[in-house]
């Protein structure tokens, strides 16, 4: 029980602990009662806007790991998805035509990886790796070397880089989508798929539907995250957004999802998003009020506690886990 | 009395479909360069070593380490730290030997540190070199800010003796490795158990083996190729960027592996076609910019043929697979 409590309470503890540490460094200031609000308003809107394109990509990436599969071509399809919409007219028609045919287009993107690995049989580790190049080229092809910015000529779309339209947006998916995923029978078909497939199949469970499924779903929340990078950042070139789909494979994981299936947890991905970004928006606040605290470049701790945070969390996680199924018996 | 191809081994196939690929698209340059008078024949092979070492080295090295069914995902950054070391040694006016060996050494030292990790804290080997693949930049890029005065980035590499193994030596590098690596796989005994724990570690345990030494062993003999893949990508360029240096690296080399008929999963597969499905990313490439194909398309075609080859590869022996499953 107390392993147990333990164990869930490691993420939001570490969190804590990030925010407490980082605060301060990020402009949050305590001189006065309303400054402290103020200033905390302001942290806490960074951060949502930056969390929510990350958390709607986590939310695709939990499922997928609890079949026992990774999507590696999601921050290629938001990089195409981007440069697609981006060739659209921009003005008012842009809500019509670009934003329905980006999610379109997400949505065919992860149908078509899920046709490669559920219906060809490819291992989903290779076949989206060749979707990462894939679609990453068919991204330079649509945009060469140019940078195209229409995004902001559209009236209204910067909502969606604001804080509420980040908080709503990723509000619907993770608490919408966490509470349908928790009390579902498509949960317990998913986690059984990714624990033993040959049991699913055995079980009635249509395994090539329910892959495909989450596959799909999972190009669609990248065309849904395409939509917040272009509003937050304003602009899409062929290079954007390179390396993120490990950054959410490092949040999920850290979260609690195992790798190999059959385990998945909503709630934990969130906490693992949150972790990420309070830390890389923490070491930017650091090296910008104190670019001389440390001998060299403060945004380069970014690569090393996120590397730490990784194989530590997941050790702790397999470790307190083993702890607590050895003490149940 | 089935076709004569069915009777070969999945793999033997493979190797045989790579091969007649290579040949036709070294046709296809062969074509543009003579006939057609795009530049010239030999130039375009000697240049071979030097522009396709690095990757194929790499994908060596992923080779074995894919074999026992774990992964390598830090190549890249490996890579950029060896890389820093080269050029931190090179600021302080190391010689040449000392520059190449500390870069050498460095990659070995890390794949061996990776090796070692996977064992010791029981974390799937996916986990440890994705945590690698940031830890090990961050490394790089902090060592790099410390070590050098007034650093910009980049570190500048002058001197041809500096180069010597990016430039005149890596053809005879990758052709050393590779021959190596064939002779062992058919001579020494430890690719046979790298495979065998790649298909069932329950049953190397029972036949009194250590999976996780025999997972290490692998990890070891890896980092040596890993080694030469830093030294040769190192010394093939006048600077050194530790942000940018081996970038997507793992990727590319883990095509290549796929493509040459290794299962990712482990238990199957050969050095060979490894080699094989290097060579031929590395031609389609050339054969498009003969073909004056816009590099922008070069990244869209090379997903594409990944995509296409292991797609028909997976589809052709899918009910093989599935009645496995079920057995």
């Amino acid at each position: 029980m107390t392993l147990d409590v333990l164990r869930r309470g490691i993420l939001p503890l570490l969190l804590i602990a990030e925010i407490v540490c980082f605060a301060p460094v990020c402009g949050v200031s305590g001189a006065s009662p309303a400054e402290f609000f103020e200033s905390s308003l302001a942290f806490g809107s960074d951060l949502a806007v930056r969390a929510a394109p990350l958390a709607l990509l986590a939310f695709g990436m939990t499922l997928v790991l609890a079949t026992a599969g990774v999507d590696l071509s999601i921050a290629s399809a938001a990089a195409l998805v981007a440069g697609v919409m981006s060739l659209c007219q921009p003005g008012m028609s842009f809500w019509w035509t670009a934003v329905p045919l980006g999610i379109g287009l997400g949505l065919l993107l992860g149908a078509f990886n899920g046709w490669l690995i559920a219906g060809l049989d490819v291992p989903p580790i290779i076949a989206t790796l060749g979707t990462l190049f894939f679609y990453r080229g068919l991204a330079e092809i649509v945009l060469g070397d140019r940078e195209n910015a229409p995004f902001g000529d559209v009236p209204g779309y910067g909502w969606l880089g604001s804080v509420s339209g980040a908080l709503i947006l990723s509000g619907i998916v993770l608490i919408g989508g966490g509470l349908y995923f928790t009390w579902s029978r498509w949960r317990r078909e998913l986690l059984m798929l990714g624990g033993n497939r040959v049991a699913a199949r055995y079980a009635g469970i249509p395994v090539f539907w329910r892959l495909f499924q989450v596959y799909a779903l999972m190009g669609l929340l990248a065309g849904l995250a395409a939509s917040c990078f272009t509003a937050r950042d304003g602009s899409v070139k062929a290079s954007s957004w390179t390396g993120y789909e490990l950054q959410v494979i490092v949040a999920v994981i850290l979260g609690g999802t195992r790798v190999s299936g059959g385990n998945a947890s909503i709630f934990g991905s969130t906490m693992g998003v949150l972790l990420i970004v309070v830390l890389d928006e923490g070491l930017h606040g650091l090296s910008f009020t104190y670019p001389r605290a440390l001998p060299f470049d403060v945004s380069h701790l970014q690569y090393l506690l996120m590397g730490l945070l990784l194989v530590g969390g997941v050790w702790l996680n397999t470790h307190l886990g083993a702890k607590r199924v050895a003490a149940s018996r | 009395m089935g076709h004569p191809l069915s009777r070969l081994s999945p793999l033997a196939v493979r190797q045989m479909m790579l091969t007649f690929g290579n040949l036709l698209l070294l046709a296809y340059i062969f074509y543009c360069t003579q006939l057609r008078g795009q530049g010239s024949f030999l130039q375009e092979l000697s240049g071979f070593g030097p522009n396709a070492a690095p990757r194929l080295l790499g994908a060596l090295a992923l080779t074995g380490i894919i074999f026992t069914g774990a992964i390598d995902l830090s190549v890249g950054a490996i890579l950029a730290v060896a890389g820093t070391v080269f050029g931190i040694l090179y600021h302080y006016h190391a010689s040449p030997g000392a520059c190449f060996a500390a870069c050498v050494l460095t990659a070995w030292a890390l794949s061996a540190w990776n090796g070692l990790l996977v064992r010791v804290l029981r974390v799937p080997a996916i986990i440890v070199t994705l945590g690698g693949l940031t830890f090990y930049r961050g490394v790089a890029l902090v060592a790099a800010d410390l070590c050098i005065p007034a650093y910009s980035e980049q570190i500048s590499v002058q001197g041809d003796a500096y180069h010597l193994p990016g430039t005149h030596w890596a053809g005879w590098i990758l052709l050393a490795a590779l021959v190596v690596a064939v002779v062992a796989e058919h001579r020494s005994k430890w690719p046979r158990l790298w495979l065998a724990l790649g298909c069932s570690p329950d049953a190397c345990r029972l036949k009194g083996l250590s999976p996780g030494g025999v997972l290490q062993s692998a990890f070891l003999c890896g980092g040596v190729f890993l080694g030469l893949a830093a030294l040769t990508e190192t010394c093939n360029s006048l600077t050194i960027e530790p942000a940018r240096l081996g970038l997507n690296f793992e990727l590319m080399a883990i095509g290549a592996v796929v493509l040459g008929g290794t299962n990712i999963f482990g238990g199957e597969g050969s050095y060979l076609g490894t080699a094989l499905g290097g060579v031929f990313l590395y031609f389609v490439g050339k054969a498009l910019l003969y073909a004056g194909v816009s590099p922008n398309w070069h990244s869209a075609v090379q997903g594409a043929l990944i995509l296409l080859v292991i797609g028909c590869d997976c589809a052709l022996h899918r009910r093989r697979r599935r009645l496995e499953e079920l057995r």
